[in-house]
């Protein structure tokens, strides 16, 4: 009996989606986004920031100011597969444009469906600069790409006068494992040289072993670089300095958490990359004095604001094509140029569809963050991906 | 030399961390013959007590006491919740409800905590150095190190000069006979279920010291190890489960520290091919459970 009613009910309800006439300017995005799982911490924020610019633009009027957006969100459960079922029934359903998680595999995945379907896809925050290219011409990065992270470290060693330095990797994951690698590019391209690599399984936590090979190096490198992140980098850190090693450490966006700040002296001088930094009086400090007033907290992380930007690049894109046609979108968004966003400026012109924006890097100092640059990596140093 | 000395002791730290894990496994597999999958949970649990217990500004030892105690209730009313209603299921059906309770917990963290990690700020004098002539010990690891002795003597005494603590042991050897010795099954089961509660607190501790922070899939990986430690030392064995962990934890820091670089990312497939050797050699594990039970 109550498959009957299910089944009645799902009948129903597809032959309204079939038959009813869909006003023009009504429109629906698909999000198959990790809201559980292992990506949560990343994609719960990023769908906070994304949903309250959506709002935002709905009340102007919608993308391009005449497409009225619903968000269709479907949790992925940071399953590659589960994420490829939603891709399929968000595609099967129509949606004008899919968000993919902050992750490269599930984005990679999820962007062969849509790809054929020629619907312009975004992921939230993946990194890995091989997202768009492994996928096709319908499938867009939003955040700073990890050989930009990298190649802005880089120069930055190279300014302080580092000559050595120490890569730790971790084969798990494309983020843990190239970032180290483009960075380690760039710095001998500085005439830097790698003094040694380590390697570390993600989530084990111990690097007893791995620091104590640190330790016994002699001479000590100038610096140590990693894209290790929770919980794996504060493990790191607490072992390095428990064995007494005492070289500046190098990290990437994804320490910037609370989690960092929270270590106490031992985090001091640790310089990182992020999206941006939200100094008083920038368009990202405005936005999280007003998330905060709208939620009642600040951002725990700038996940938050770069979610909250994709909506506003795709009004960028709509308002050039006029259109949410697939192809137009798609070249629309291809021509991007200075669009200015919460953190600075994206581009998509001339690139592979990974943005050119600017990445910051911060400081931590006393248990807080301070800004030290903000800067677009120069694109002669940047590593192909 | 130096560095082979840094090297034993870190895996000493390591390994008496795993041992504590195996530990609250086997505690409860000797008894009621379950491989609780929700013994990570409990660790995140006692994490997240000690996250709130620092936010209201008690002092650590409170807060570290907290998360022993909750860990603790949470374990015996997971048990007359989810498990006791299931004492007369076969294995599998415990194993699974394990899982359930595990994945439940896990959502629950996620959605109705954060899925974010909260950073748990300790004291600074815990992120020192002490050093013993050519070796750098760092004070967690040291503390792991005592902590865990601490907790294995605390154990043992309970098991062996306790009556409580003689009834489990027998319940590991035949619970049947106990029963009709007049001990109630409940109360041991209860008991069992809150000292390995106790016990994912205590490694909860050790863990969160060296991560800084508590997030709802943090007990993902310390079950993995507590299971492979466990399954080593043989099931149901409490010093088999010691023996086990420190085995795991020693072969982990061995083969992380002499392995050439190449092989390094292939770490964990050297070290399960051992725990593969292992239990060729021994397959009722290093030292088996006194009634050979096996899951």
């Amino acid at each position: 009996m109550t498959m009957t009613i299910r089944a009645l009910l799902a009948t129903s309800a597809l032959g309204l989606l079939l038959s009813a006439p869909a006003r023009a300017e009504d429109v629906v995005i698909g999000l198959a986004t990790a809201q559980t799982g292992a990506l949560a911490f990343a994609d719960q924020p990023s769908l906070a920031g994304f949903r309250m610019a959506m709002d935002e633009i709905n009340a102007k009027g919608g993308l391009g100011g005449k497409y009225k957006v619903t968000l269709d969100v479907k949790d992925t459960r940071s399953d590659t597969g589960a994420t490829v079922q939603a891709a399929q029934e968000l595609v099967a359903e129509g949606v004008k444009v899919l968000i993919t998680p902050c992750d490269a595999d599930p984005s990679i995945a999820a962007g062969q469906i849509s790809q054929t379907a020629q619907i312009p896809t975004l992921t939230f925050c993946g990194t890995t600069p091989t997202i768009t290219d492994a996928v096709g011409d319908y499938m867009f990065g939003t955040y700073p790409a990890d050989n930009g992270q990298a190649t802005l470290l880089a120069e930055y060693a190279a300014q302080q006068g580092y000559k050595t330095a120490y890569i730790l990797k971790s084969p798990d994951t494309a983020y843990t494992l190239r970032l180290p690698e483009y960075f380690a590019d760039v710095f001998q391209k500085k005439g830097g040289t790698i003094a040694g690599e380590g390697t570390f399984a993600m989530g084990q936590q111990d690097f007893g072993a791995e620091v104590t090979k640190i330790a016994a190096m002699n001479p000590q490198p100038d610096v140590i670089m990693t894209a290790a992140y929770e919980p794996d980098f504060p493990a790191f850190l607490k072992a390095l300095r428990g064995a007494g090693v005492k070289a500046p450490i190098l990290g990437s966006d994804g320490i910037d958490s609370p989690t960092t700040t929270g270590l106490g002296a031992i985090a001091n001088g640790i310089v990182h990359t992020t999206a941006g930094f939200p100094a008083d009086g920038t368009p990202l400090g405005d936005f999280y004095a007003k998330y905060e007033k709208a939620t009642g907290a600040k951002p725990e992380t700038v996940y938050v604001a770069t979610g909250y930007e994709i909506p506003y690049i795709l009004d960028a894109a709509v308002t050039a094509a006029g259109t949410m046609d697939g192809p137009a979108l798609r070249d629309a968004l291809a021509n991007l140029e200075n669009v200015p966003v919460l953190t600075g400026k994206v581009t998509y012109k001339g690139t592979n569809r990974m943005p050119i924006r600017d990445i910051t890097l911060v400081k931590i100092e006393d248990g807080a963050r301070s800004p030290v640059e903000t800067a677009t990596p120069d694109a002669a140093l940047v590593p192909a991906p | 030399m130096d560095v082979f000395l840094q090297q034993c002791l870190n895996a000493i730290s390591l390994g008496g961390i795993y041992a504590l894990l195996a530990l609250g496994l086997a505690v409860v597999f000797s008894i009621v013959s379950l491989i609780n999958f929700a013994h990570g949970e409990l660790m995140t649990l006692a994490g997240y007590a000690i996250y709130a217990a620092l936010l209201f500004a008690m002092p650590l030892p409170v807060a570290l006491g907290a998360g022993v105690i909750a860990a603790a209730l949470a374990a015996m009313a997971i048990e007359r919740v989810a498990f006791r209603p299931m004492r007369r299921a076969d294995a599998t059906s415990l194993l699974i409800t394990s899982f359930a309770v595990s994945v439940i917990l896990r959502v629950l963290f996620q959605n109705g905590i954060s899925a974010r990690p909260k950073p748990v700020a300790l004291p600074p004098e815990l992120s020192g150095v002490v050093t013993f002539g050519p070796v750098h010990l760092s004070v967690i690891a040291l503390a792991s190190i005592a902590i865990t002795i601490l907790s294995l003597a605390a154990l043992s005494l309970f098991l062996t000069r306790t009556t409580m603590g003689r009834a489990m042991r027998a319940a590991a050897e035949d619970f049947q006979v106990l029963r009709l010795m007049g001990i109630r099954a409940n109360r041991v089961i209860a008991v069992a279920f809150a000292i390995s509660g106790a016990l994912a607190g205590v490694s909860a501790a050790l863990w969160i010291a060296q991560r800084g922070s508590v997030d709802p899939l943090m007990g993902f990986v310390p079950v993995l190890k507590a299971f492979i430690a466990a399954v080593i030392g043989g099931l149901g064995s409490l010093p088999g489960a010691v023996a086990g962990g420190f085995a795991l934890g020693i072969a982990e820091v061995l083969f992380q520290a002499f392995l050439p670089p190449e092989a390094l990312p292939f770490r964990d497939a050297f070290v399960l091919s051992l725990v593969v050797a292992v239990l060729i050699w021994r397959p009722d594990g290093l030292i088996p459970a006194k009634t050979g039970r096996r899951s």
